[in-house]
């Protein structure tokens, strides 16, 4: 016992007390709200206001659109994209993009231009010497026959390339023609402002006992925590991998073998680094609840509606003990393979497979989390390899009744015990066999053996 | 502990992996206070009889004794194994990878400290504490291994290729640290190719082939029951008399001196006689022992034949 905590020790040092792990710690954090908030800061700087004529001989246009990129109209706009996009945490980085550009209220200033009875060409002439004398920035025409399905409006810009003022632009556009052809069809100002109201979608998720909640702060909140086991799983996994590759490489078997009982020298290694591992989940996780917190409730102060994911410090215990159940499924694997191999690249190819199974056991989440009580979500949240990762996500989606739950435990808590036999057996025989890569049957004879 | 305890008892041990024997009903005796030599050459079973003392594998057959007691994991405590396949953990500081090595010998941290400090600065090695593996040279490299193999202060001290890598002041220093666990009344075995080196150290010495025993005994047995054959020659004429097959079967040329194996039955006094008597001007007539070389490779090829 005292040489398996060694072990224990020595692991559990070896990966915390390194700059690596504080960095990896402090870092994670740091990309992944990079991920998530640099495309919108980038898109935040807002570009100059765009001098803009716009040509409309028929004058129908000209005005509305000018009403709609009016400042106060735009403003309204943005601040309605702000409120959807802190809904839409998990849109995609494209759909961020737009909202982000819708959030920034982009600012047009209308230059005036006497089109007189000059011909158009005439017109592009003095338009376009006028964007090279840098006075205006674009100009666009509309064609005067704009109610055909073809009619074509054009912009030449300066920068045409700024697709933020473009986007603005287009819609803004769009709005006003929509609003003109509704106006030449009789319809009024007033019932046309009526007709194009957007709907209020508020999703509402309704559990098993009945009660209301929002589901859109759930959602993010179950992928993160997927994606978080799903990480910490495959980086830990791959460190026990290292770990007995370096043992096995610079034949430090060989004197840890003469000291200790391999099965207390391997079980040390994997409660070792999976101490390690809960350290850095636990670390995330505290500061993110923390982090989190603050945030909704800023948020929340600041007018904009959000619910805050309601996580019982119960789905915390499940979530750790899950954590610590996918990595012992997955260290021992890699112990495993480790002690098969001669080196990591090797090591990598053998790796192939279970790090699938992990990814697949991801993906698997989304469909959790649609449906957190479909027979698909029982069977995957309760199913070896998989449980680990889909139970937390379903917990968090959906509290799932508890016998599911001790189910899921109990199952992967038999592959556990199964894995690590098996593992210990490759373990004690493969770490003393040098220079080659071993086949299937050899560690089949391994396991057999006395 | 007496002369005559035995350390290690190795009884009709074999192991064997697959159909291979790797060792075959191998049986010797160590005794405390000894340097055991343990040789024979690449593929005997040398190393796979060495994890077997050591508690890393088990046999097959047979059994093993230590400390006049049945294996059990507790008695790997009191021993200290330097393997031929040495390593260190690359990129870990030399001062945490031997309080490791320390800990799994269940010495206490503090108890290990000092004794960390005592082997360092006896090998010169103080200003390297806190180094990584990767900044030592290999020398440094290996001293670092043996302290890791005496931190625990054993009982039985088996040494794979401890001088391997080594330059000849480093060399010198290990034999003076083996002399001194052997007045201690420790137990050592060793295990190498160096002839010359068993030779100078080892008290008693097992050689094996092909999985088994081919030779056992104390160095002065074994030289003395080879040694009876072999004339260190220096002579001016009576070159009639080294060509008689009856006297001599071989002859090895030296710088300035022969080398002559005695023939089947011929008696050395004989064969001085006749040189003196051919008129042979003799300024050397030696008996001599067989260098543990010499019984070595004659051993091993009689056993390979």
């Amino acid at each position: 016992m005292r040489k398996f905590l060694a072990v224990v020790k020595h692991e559990y040092k070896k990966i915390v007390l390194k700059w690596t792990f504080l960095i990896g710690t402090l870092l994670f954090p740091f990309i992944a709200a990079m991920f998530a908030v640099v495309p919108a800061i980038i898109f935040s700087i807002k570009g100059e206001a765009t001098r803009i004529v716009v040509l409309d001989r028929t004058n129908k246009i000209a005005p509305r659109l000018k009403a709609n990129l009016s400042p106060e109209r735009i403003a309204e706009r943005a601040e309605k994209a702000a409120k959807e996009s802190v809904k839409n945490l998990n849109a995609s980085q494209e759909e961020k993009l737009k909202s982000g550009s819708e959030q920034l209220g982009e600012s047009f200033i209308f230059a005036d231009y006497d089109a007189g009875a000059k011909s158009i060409e005439q017109i592009r002439g003095e338009l376009n010497g006028k964007i090279t004398a840098a006075e205006i920035d674009a100009y666009l025409i509309v064609p005067p026959d704009f109610d055909n399905a073809d009619a074509k409006f054009e912009l030449f810009s300066r920068k045409a390339g700024d697709f933020i003022a473009n986007d603005t632009l287009k819609d803004a556009l769009n709005e006003a023609v929509r609003s003109q052809r509704l106006a030449d069809a009789n319809i009024s100002e007033a019932r046309l402002k009526e007709l194009s109201r957007n709907v209020e979608f508020v999703a509402r998720q309704v559990d098993e006992k009945g009660n209301e909640k929002d589901s859109d702060g759930l959602f993010f909140a179950s992928l993160i925590i997927g994606m978080m086991i799903y990480i910490t799983l495959a980086i830990y996994g791959n460190m026990i991998m290292g770990a007995v590759v370096e043992e096995k490489e610079t034949r430090i078997a060989e004197i840890l073998f003469s000291s200790a009982k391999p099965f207390e020298l391997m079980m040390g290694k994997l409660v070792g680094v999976g101490l390690a591992g809960l350290t850095q989940l636990a670390i995330w996780i505290i500061s993110a609840l923390v982090l989190v917190g603050i945030g909704m409730a800023q948020l929340s102060a600041s007018g904009v509606a959000v619910s805050i994911p309601n996580i019982t410090p119960l789905m915390v215990i499940y979530f750790f003990i899950f954590f610590l159940l996918g990595f012992f499924i997955y260290a021992s694997i890699f112990a495993l393979i480790g002690s098969m191999v001669t080196s990591m690249q090797e090591g990598g190819q053998f790796a192939f497979p279970p790090v699938m199974i992990l990814l697949i056991g991801f993906y698997f989440s989304f469909a959790v989390i649609r449906d957190p009580n479909s027979t698909l979500s029982f069977w995957i949240s309760i199913a070896p390899f998989f449980a680990p990762i889909t139970m937390p996500v379903r917990i968090l989606a959906e509290m799932p009744p508890f016998w599911q739950i001790l189910l899921a435990i109990l199952i992967n808590g038999a592959a556990i015990t199964g894995l690590v036999w098996l593992a210990s057996r490759v373990y004690r025989v493969g770490m003393l066999m040098y220079g080659k890569r071993a086949t299937i049957p050899e560690v089949w004879k391994w396991i057999r053996q006395k | 502990m007496s002369e005559q305890n035995v350390t290690l008892r190795v009884e009709n041990v074999t192991k064997r992996f697959g159909d291979f024997a790797a060792v075959e009903d191998l049986s010797f005796d160590v005794k405390a206070g000894r340097v055991f030599g343990f040789l024979g050459p690449n593929g005997a079973g040398k190393t796979t009889t060495i994890r077997m003392i050591v508690g890393i594998t088990a046999p097959d057959e047979g059994k093993i004794e230590l400390f006049g007691k049945d294996f059990t994991g507790d008695l790997q405590n009191r021993i200290g194994y330097l393997p031929e396949e040495r390593g260190l953990y690359k990129k870990m500081k030399i001062i945490d990878q031997l309080r490791y090595f320390a800990a799994l010998k269940n010495v206490p941290q503090g108890e290990a400290d000092k004794r960390i400090d005592f082997w360092l600065e006896r090998m010169n090695l103080g200003e390297w504490k806190r180094k990584k593996t990767t900044d030592l040279s290999k020398g440094m490299q290996q001293k670092v291994q043996f302290i890791s193999t005496v931190l625990h202060n054993p009982d039985l001290l088996i040494l794979d290729e401890p001088f391997s890598g080594l330059d000849p002041i480093n060399v010198e220093f290990l034999i003076d640290v083996i002399s001194e666990f052997k007045t201690q009344d420790k137990t050592i075995i060793f295990s190498t190719h160096l002839m010359e080196t068993a030779e100078r150290l080892c008290s008693d010495i097992l050689l094996i082939n092909k999985s088994r025993k081919v030779v056992a005994g104390t160095l002065r047995e074994v030289k003395q029951s080879y040694g009876k054959n072999l004339i260190a020659l220096r002579a001016d004429g009576g070159e009639k008399v080294l060509e008689d097959k009856t006297l001599i079967a071989k002859i090895v040329e030296h710088a300035d001196e022969k080398e002559l194996v005695l023939a089947e039955n011929a008696d050395a006094q004989i064969l001085l006689k006749t040189l003196i008597e051919n008129g042979a001007s003799i300024s050397k007539f030696e008996q001599i022992e067989p260098s543990l070389n010499d019984i070595f490779i004659e051993r091993i090829n009689e056993t390979n034949a």
